[in-house]
């Protein structure tokens, strides 16, 4: 086992006896972090004025996969802003 | 005004009705004349400054006089515009079924209300951005006070809400994708930009604000508080233009009963407007159409051959700054 590798165990090992515990926390925190962003992103078509739309609207192509994971998340088999198509 | 040419930009702003296309189109006239590339940027989507010239103008640059160009935004063919390479880049990233739903989704959020202003706001920012490589001298004739300055404090309310997106965003975003994202990174590309933008929108070295104005009660009002507006977005005022004043040698009974008028708005105006740099421009005695009608208000402004003289500018407020 060369030094470099050791060290990657190391680190792991590191990690798991850190964050192991938390894992189940930090994953409800990324989603969570995950749904303010799209909410943040899709305010202005759920009615909610966002000086910054016109220049997401670049942004919506990139962000259409993750509509799509986000609103079945979210429990609802059709996009859930019945204008927005998406599946 | 020739101490404002020194600038790169210079917008142009007033009630409606006061003579800003003219008084723009006059000084980027004057301006050319001594020898400068010079820009005039129409937003009105009422084409008087191709009235003005009696040339047309479009979306594209295009050369009216020597070293003088001229440009017509609009706002609706800019939004069309945007919109379109939107489409094409969705075109590219997706395929088949998936390809047809995102364009629907995104057709959907391009009909939503403030897309044509907002395109408006891009377009001069952009043109404000470029304008150093380009050209001496950009001078942006405006909508009426009320638009031009929501336009100008868009970037304020648009980087609040990019900066809470990009960090929104990379919040959310794992270590291994924060350097690969490319939503983060159009988000923060746009913040730069809009930065840059206003770092040269609030520099007194580069940008400009001229106040039209005429010698009426209701403009004056305006004029004071645009410039109060001004000062707050951190734009300098260089210069107030009182438009429309009764020249000396126009007289008779009905001419001085005006004049006694105006003297009293005139003197208001120096009072309140003492800071700033002051020109007045007299009345013309016929409409002004065409480039050679121009050259007495551009005289007026920047200084200019004695053959129009007759029409000469009283400056008054505060001499060089």
């Amino acid at each position: 086992m060369g030094l470099g590798a050791l060290g990657r165990n190391l680190r792991d090992i590191l990690f798991g006896a850190a964050y192991g515990r938390y894992q189940h926390e930090l994953r409800r925190q990324a989603v969570e972090l995950t749904d303010l962003f799209m909410l943040l992103c899709y305010l202005e078509l759920m009615g909610v004025p966002n000086p910054a739309a016109y220049y997401l609207l670049e942004v919506y192509p990139l962000l259409f996969d993750e509509f799509h994971l986000w609103h079945r998340r979210m429990g609802i088999e059709h996009s859930p802003l019945g204008s927005l198509p998406c599946c | 005004m020739r101490n404002l040419l020194t600038r790169q930009i210079l917008f142009f702003g007033g009630k409606g009705g006061v003579g800003k296309t003219t008084c723009a189109a006059a000084l980027a006239l004057g301006a050319s004349r001594t020898g400068r590339r010079v820009l005039l940027v129409s937003t009105d989507p009422a084409h008087s400054t191709s009235d003005i010239f009696q040339k047309p103008f479009d979306g594209t640059e295009r050369e009216i006089l020597p070293s003088l160009f001229g440009i017509e935004i609009d706002a609706a063919d800019e939004a069309r515009r945007y919109v379109d390479a939107v489409r094409a880049r969705a075109q590219a990233l997706f395929a088949g079924r998936t390809a047809a739903r995102a364009l629907e989704q995104l057709e959907v959020a391009a009909s939503m209300p403030g897309m044509e202003e907002a395109a408006l706001f891009d377009r001069v920012s952009r043109l404000v951005a470029d304008q150093a490589n380009r050209f001496d001298l950009t001078i942006f004739d405006t909508a009426p006070t009320g638009h031009t300055l929501q336009l100008l404090r868009t970037p304020q309310a648009m980087m609040a809400w990019l900066h809470a997106l990009a960090h929104s965003r990379r919040a959310m975003l794992p270590d291994d994708r924060q350097g690969t994202d490319q939503i983060a990174a159009a988000l923060e590309d746009r913040i730069a930009r809009l930065d840059a933008f206003r770092a040269r929108l609030t520099s007194r070295a580069i940008t400009g604000f001229v106040l039209v104005l005429v010698p009426e009660r209701l403009p004056i009002d305006e004029t004071a508080r645009a410039a109060e507006r001004l000062a707050e977005a951190g734009i300098d005022v260089g210069a107030v233009i009182v438009n429309r004043v009764l020249p000396a040698e126009a007289s008779g009974e009905f001419v001085e009963a005006r004049r006694r008028q105006e003297r009293v708005y005139l003197l208001e105006i120096e009072r309140r407007f003492a800071p700033y740099f002051m020109v007045r421009v007299p009345q013309q005695p016929t409409d002004v159409h065409g480039v050679a009608s121009l050259e007495a208000i551009a005289a007026a402004l920047v200084g200019g051959p004695p053959s129009a003289g007759r029409i000469a500018a009283q400056t008054g407020g505060q001499a060089d700054r």
